[in-house]
Parts: structure tokens; C-alpha cells; sequence
């Protein structure tokens, strides 16, 4: 079984929020407003933050774009009684739509604020994709989830092209990936298995220092990031 | 046994007027809690930032108030305490309102209040490594477990109530410290996350419930003209005492072990930032310091009026203490990254006060004071009003 994870090469991101956006059209997450990110109520399933250390003149802003981190220990499988956000076997961290009775744990448990409240019933205009609304007789989470106000959100690495991309036979990684990581102009992301050895991923892992964010907390999250 | 058991007469124009107020109240806190589930939760005061708004607050508030005045009853019931005798059923009927308001609060908090049920499919459907699936199982069982304890106090059948007792005290104390368990063991949120905090919970718990029940008693007695004991209220209010010093000692521990990394950050930020008024003045003030200078000094430990204004200032502060947990804890910025992290991402949240949010809890509160006087009512809950040469059964033989 593949282990799904991520390299994000710092040196590379120019923080365009590519990824962001591209993340919004392919998962159909609503747009949101400006008073709803004033108001930090806006779905977010990837984000990039700057970070900045110094005085000017000596200053210094590092952008870091944070999708869901996967955990391999994850607190919030752990903390969610309803068994709405479960492991797969190769290591992604879902959010079951109809199992979430949206008691928040997982946001307060996680260490990483990937996670976003549906705050609103949201109307269709707000959705990115208007040619793929949201499909209210399937339950399961895709095609388009049964998106409801009142459930937690997140990132899942795009799992439903990486499940077609094997039933077709493609090469995960190479030929199909995230949508955040084909979106990405300046080529600073990439997916692969972690646990094989040949994978770009793993060349790149072996080849530059990496850091995970947090890693005190040992979550063990599987989006590595190269320093500049 | 002397002691006799009667209803409360409940006919008075005060009586119907104050059930009548609380029936509004309860309705336009359910008109406001079906407006969150229809329009979402973005007429509530919550966010991203901060998941966990009122509801919570006053839920871990409530469950405090009702595993207190569990715990108190036992004096009676397991430790055969004769003083305390006269409110000791008030205090478990008490406890039962409580925690059904507790659980109110609870559903009214979730996302999807109509998968409440999903709760209590214990290991069904339920991951039971969660400390609110645990819970699941606390709270169910204690709200089982005290309408049991209530009926055996009802029928008279002391060996039956004493052996059910013991089983309550212990399953109340397992409820709030499981309450405190949901906070202290999340590792991600520095001000939750601490070992001491089921005991501080339990500590809290039985600090306000103690104080809610000498207010209610008091209350309850004065309006329904019964008589009650002096020596009874002070030798709660010694107890009382106890228990705050309890309390602060280990809040203080708590608060102190937190003051060292990586703890440091949220913690000076709670203690100086946004949010310092409401523990300085609430938590610490009206909770700690104020009830024991009231009950040490000479005179106003010896007053009826020294005891209530000190169970009041617990009352609020208690309610601070639980504020200033659910909210700056989760509002302090997570270190993402070292380095400051700018804009919406490295802000501290903010809380603002949302009508919906406010009606919604004056609802619950309503509700249970509903419950409250129609258990009054129809239930044999108060003492026997001694003056009077009636028969106890008064209410049904006018």
C-alpha cells in the first residue's frame, strides 16, 4: 500500500496562492467574502501564511503553504467521536460529510488550523464550479460533497483523482496529482508515495534538508517542506 | 423519621406569572436556536478561530453545577449527615435539571443537532478513544443513574438510595473530570492542555454547586416560607470555604507550571492580553478572592447576607473561570511556524457577542427553571412546612 505525501520546496514558492484557488475549483469550496475572512469564517482547505523574522532592515518573510498535513498520528482521528474523520489505508485523512455531527473537537485538537466550520448554508453562486453543483443525492464525499452548513471541511489530497488515476492505471505522482500541485507555476510542490523508495518525493527527501511544522507535538505529518 | 417531604403549593398570581416568563423565555431561546440551524452558525458568535462558543461555556458550566450538587447530596444519603437532610432532595432534582440542561446546551452547540443521536451509539458507531465519546457514556449513565437515585429517594427506601449514592458520587466525580478531560488532553492548545484539569474541573464543580444550592435553598425556602437552619447554611459555608481554598490552590498550580515553555506564550497572553479582565476580575477576583474574604471575615461569615453574596460572586465567577477557558484557549494564535506570522493566519480571535448566541443559553437557563418549579411542584422536594398543622399531601386536599 502507497503512503500519499507531500514535498513543498520553500525555495520555490513565491506565494501566489495558485494552489489556494486551485484547490477552491477542484473541491467546488464556496469563494467566501472579504467580511468572512475578516471574520476568520471563510473554508479554507489550503492556506499559505508568511511568516517573518527580524527587524527592517534585516528582515526576513518565508511563505508557507499548509494544505491538511495527513498525520500519521492525527489528533483529530483520535478526538472525533462520531468516526467522521477516519485514516485510509494509504494514509489519507478523510472528512465524512454525513457522519459529522460538527462538535468541532477536531478543530480545537488540531495543531494546524487546516480545518474549516461550515458556517453558512452557502448559495449556489458561491460555489467556484456553477457547470458541477453540488450533487444533494449522492452522500457520499464525492462527486461534489452533500455540502451542508453545520460540518467540518479539510483537505483530503484530492483522493478522488488519485482513486481514478489507479483504476485507470496512471502513475500517481508523475501523471496524476492534487490539484494544488498541478496548479503550482513555479513547480514548488510534489506528491508521491513516501514509502517508495524510487518516488520523486523520496529522491527530493533524501536529497535536501527537510522540516515538518510542529514536529514537537509528534503528529507526524506527511507534508515534508525543503528549506531555502 | 420526622422529617417530612411535601409539594410546593404553587397557586399563587407570582407563581403562574414567573412559569409564564420562563415558557417565553424557553420559546424565543428555541425560535433562536432553529435560526442557527436553518440560516448556519453564522449568526452565532463563533469562528475558525475560536469552534467553541456559549453553548460550550455554559454546557461544561452546568454539568459543573449539577456533579457538585450530586456530590453534596451524598452528605445525606451515603455519609448520613441528618443536618443536611431538608435539601438534599432538592439538590439531587437539582443535579437532574442541571445536566439535562447541560445536554440541551450541548445538541444546540453542534453543527448537526439532529445527528445527537450519533453521540450515544457507544462503540457502534462511536470512536472510543474520543474523550466526547467517553463522555457520551458519562453523561448518559449519570443522567440515568441520578433520576434512579431520585426515585429510591422518593420512595423512601434507604438502603436501596445509600447503595445507588455511592455509585452516583463516583460516577458525578467521573463526569466533570471527564468534562476536564476533553479540555486537558488536547495537546495542540497550551491553556487546555494539563493533567490537573479533570481535578480542577472537579474542584470547580463542587465549589459552585455547593454555591448554587445554598442560593437556591435559600431562595426556595424564603419564597415558600418554610424555615430552614442557620447552623446548616453556615456549616455549608464553611465547607464552602474549603473548597474555593481547594479550588485556588489549584488553579494556582496550574496557571504557575504554565508560566514555564512552551506553555509561556498563551499563558502570559491570557494573564495580560484581550481576555485578562475576565480572569483577573472574574475568575480570580469574584471567584476566589472576593467569596473568601466574605467567608473569613468575623462578621460577614456570621450573616445570611455574607453567605449569599459570597455564593453569588462564585456563581459569576465560576461562570468566568469557565469562559476564560473555552475562549482565550482557543483564541491564541497557533504557532504555525516560528517567526511572526502575519495577518488574518497569526491573529488572535475574537469573540463577539452574537443575540442569537445570548437568547439560545437565556433559553436553556429558562428551560431548567421551568423544570425546576414544575418538579417543585409536583415532586415531594421540600421540607414540611412546620408551622402549619397540615397534613404533607396538602397540595392534592387543599
Amino acid at each position: 500500500m502507497p503512503r500519499w505525501g507531500m514535498v513543498i520546496d520553500l525555495d520555490k514558492c513565491t506565494g501566489c496562492q495558485a494552489c489556494t484557488v486551485a484547490c477552491k475549483v477542484e473541491n467546488n469550496v464556496p469563494h467566501g467574502s472579504p467580511e468572512e475572512q475578516t471574520s476568520r469564517r471563510e473554508i479554507y482547505w489550503n492556506k499559505v501564511i508568511a511568516a517573518t523574522r527580524g527587524r527592517y532592515p534585516r528582515v526576513k518573510t518565508e511563505l508557507i503553504p499548509m494544505p491538511c498535513m495527513h498525520c500519521d498520528n492525527a489528533p483529530c482521528v483520535t478526538v472525533c467521536p462520531a468516526i467522521a474523520t477516519y485514516r485510509r489505508a494509504d494514509g489519507i485523512i478523510m472528512q465524512n460529510f454525513r457522519r459529522c455531527i460538527g462538535c468541532k473537537y477536531c478543530m480545537v485538537a488540531c495543531p494546524y488550523g487546516v480545518r474549516s466550520f461550515n458556517f453558512k448554508e452557502q448559495e449556489s453562486k458561491e460555489y467556484q464550479r456553477q457547470d458541477r453543483p453540488p450533487d444533494r443525492t449522492v452522500w457520499g464525499p464525492w462527486p461534489f460533497p452533500t455540502r451542508t452548513h453545520g460540518v467540518v471541511e479539510k483537505c483530503t489530497f484530492c483522493f478522488h483523482l488519485i482513486d481514478q488515476g489507479i483504476k485507470e492505471g496512471k502513475r500517481i505522482g508523475e501523471e496524476v496529482v492534487p490539484a494544488c500541485v498541478e496548479a503550482c507555476p513555479a513547480n514548488a510542490r510534489f506528491f508521491g508515495d513516501l514509502d517508495d523508495t524510487r518516488s520523486q518525493v523520496s529522491r527530493l527527501l533524501s536529497s535536501r534538508g527537510s522540516i515538518r511544522l510542529r514536529e514537537e507535538l509528534v503528529t507526524k505529518p506527511k507534508v515534508y517542506y525543503l528549506l531555502q | 423519621m420526622s422529617l417530612t417531604f411535601t409539594t410546593l403549593e404553587g397557586r399563587s398570581r407570582g407563581f403562574y406569572l414567573f412559569v409564564a416568563t420562563l415558557v417565553v423565555l424557553s420559546l424565543i431561546g428555541f425560535i433562536s436556536f432553529a435560526m442557527s440551524y436553518i440560516e448556519g452558525h453564522k449568526i452565532l458568535g463563533t469562528s475558525n478561530v475560536i469552534p467553541w462558543g456559549m453553548p460550550i461555556i455554559i454546557s461544561i458550566y452546568l454539568i459543573g453545577l449539577s456533579a457538585g450538587s450530586l456530590i453534596l447530596s451524598s452528605l445525606t444519603y451515603v455519609f448520613q449527615k441528618e443536618e443536611y437532610r431538608p435539601i438534599a432532595r432538592m439538590a439531587v432534582y437539582m443535579a437532574i435539571v442541571l445536566i439535562l440542561g447541560a445536554m440541551i446546551g450541548i445538541a444546540l452547540d453542534l453543527g448537526r443537532p439532529d445527528k445527537t443521536w450519533r453521540l450515544f451509539m457507544f462503540f457502534v458507531l462511536n470512536n472510543m478513544r474520543s474523550m466526547f465519546a467517553i463522555n457520551g457514556i458519562l453523561y448518559g449513565g449519570y443522567f440515568a443513574i441520578s433520576l434512579a437515585y431520585l426515585a429510591f429517594i422518593l420512595a423512601e427506601k434507604p438502603t436501596a438510595t445509600r447503595a445507588i449514592g455511592i455509585l452516583a458520587i463516583v460516577w458525578a466525580s467521573l463526569v466533570h473530570m471527564g468534562t476536564g478531560a476533553i479540555f486537558g488532553f488536547i495537546a495542540a492548545r497550551p491553556i487546555f492542555y494539563s493533567p490537573i484539569k479533570p481535578f480542577e474541573f472537579l474542584a470547580a464543580a463542587m465549589v459552585s454547586g455547593l454555591a448554587l444550592l445554598l442560593i437556591t435553598v435559600m431562595f426556595v425556602f424564603k419564597v415558600a416560607q418554610r424555615k430552614f437552619d442557620k447552623n446548616m447554611v453556615f456549616s455549608l459555608s464553611r465547607l464552602l470555604l474549603a473548597l474555593v481554598i481547594v479550588l485556588l490552590v489549584i488553579v494556582s498550580v496550574d496557571k504557575v507550571t504554565h508560566l514555564y515553555s512552551p506553555h509561556r506564550d498563551p499563558t502570559l497572553w491570557l494573564l495580560t492580553g484581550p481576555f485578562s479582565w475576565v480572569f483577573w476580575g472574574l475568575q480570580v477576583g469574584c471567584a476566589y478572592i472576593l467569596p473568601l474574604l466574605l467567608l473569613l471575615h468575623p462578621r460577614s461569615r456570621k450573616s445570611i447576607k455574607g453567605v449569599l453574596a459570597a455564593t453569588f460572586s462564585i456563581i459569576i465567577g465560576i461562570f468566568g473561570e469557565r469562559f476564560v477557558l473555552v475562549i482565550p484557549g482557543t483564541a491564541h494564535p497557533l504557532p504555525f511556524y516560528p517567526g511572526k506570522i502575519e495577518g488574518v493566519w497569526g491573529k488572535a480571535g475574537s469573540f463577539s457577542f452574537a443575540p442569537a448566541e445570548f437568547l439560545m443559553c437565556l433559553g436553556i437557563f429558562a428551560l431548567m427553571g421551568l423544570f425546576f418549579l414544575l418538579g417543585l411542584k409536583y415532586l415531594e422536594l421540600l421540607p414540611g412546612d412546620e408551622s402549619s398543622e397540615q397534613i404533607p399531601v396538602v397540595a392534592k386536599n387543599p
